[in-house]
């Protein structure tokens, strides 16, 4: 492989992450090959010598995802990470995926049936009140906030629950993967 | 083809050489990828990602040196918390292989 098909191959592995960051990664890498030709070594032997560029650029997307999760704890970094970590435990995630899909299954039906409930509310209420149901206003109204109240209710777990379940799968991948954080490796405090 | 915890063995490992030799020294990326990667049995590469993650969580710092001929060359050395996580993890380390030799026993 020659520098220019190892660099190619690196920049599209490392697609997704910060445009500054990949660009600082892939000087890293073009330092290392001219140091490596400046020693007397050929092209290929360098880019060998590196390993596979496609396994490298995805560890630093992982490395990346992490890095701005730590920094900032939203959704989208969330995303971001979790999208980082499963690209590089492909294999161990065949193990955990049917669970993870089972439970991810769980929240997006929790959150289906909120939205359910919430529009099944809004429906009842205006309905109720446009055809004057027996009972209205008060029948209709009271049904229509108790709905959408518990739609609401049930909709705020889904959120927790999913939180909950990204928490986790950063935990899991933590733990597993031994991507983050000194303190998780096998030579750290964690033997004492 | 080495499997998968056989990698994340080595790659626990990788980060605790790294830090020991910048702690007997500072050096630069290609100088640590030729030296400690090949020793345990993976790619240079892998040094990449580990020393951006080192910098990340405070263990080494960098700073750049003036090179007559070409561009600078960028240097690692360790933080006061790098110097800690060495200690501390090489007491860990000695303490580990030592239990795992005397259970191993003869069977290797």
């Amino acid at each position: 492989m020659t520098q220019a098909e190892f660099l190619t191959r690196l920049r599209r592995a490392l697609a997704g992450t910060p445009p500054g960051a990949a660009e600082e990664i892939v000087r890293d890498y073009e330092s290392h090959f001219r140091e490596g030709l400046a020693a007397g070594r050929s092209e290929a032997e360098v880019a060998a010598s590196l390993g596979d560029p496609d396994r490298l650029g995805r560890e630093h997307r992982a490395e990346q995802g992490l890095r701005r999760w730590e920094a900032q704890r939203t959704p989208s970094a969330a995303f971001g990470a979790l999208a980082g970590v499963v690209g590089l435990g492909a294999f161990d995630i065949l193990v955990v995926a049917p669970v993870v899909t089972s439970l991810g299954s769980v929240v997006l039906t929790l959150m289906l049936a909120a939205f359910g409930c919430v529009f099944g509310g809004l429906f009842v209420g205006v309905f109720g009140l446009l055809t004057g149901m027996p009972g209205a206003p008060a029948v209709p109204l009271l049904l229509s906030l108790g709905l959408m109240s518990f739609g609401v209710c049930v909709g705020s777990l889904g959120v927790l629950a999913a939180a909950g379940l990204i928490r986790a799968g950063l935990w899991w991948a933590r733990v597993h993967l031994r991507l983050v954080e000194p303190g998780t490796g096998p030579l750290s405090g964690a033997l004492s | 083809m080495p499997d998968a915890a056989d990698i994340q063995l080595r790659k626990g490992v990788l980060e605790l050489c790294v830090l020991a030799l910048l702690s007997r020294g500072d050096s630069y990326a290609y100088e640590i990828a030729a030296r400690v990667p090949t020793e345990i049995g993976m790619a240079e590469g892998t040094v990449y990602p580990l020393m951006r993650r080192l910098q990340t969580d405070g263990l080494v710092e960098t700073y750049l040196v003036e090179s007559a001929s070409g561009p600078s060359r960028k240097y690692y050395r360790l933080t006061q918390a790098g110097r800690a996580a060495v200690s501390a993890r090489a007491a860990a380390f000695t303490a580990l292989a030592g239990a795992v030799r005397r259970l191993i026993g003869d069977a290797a």
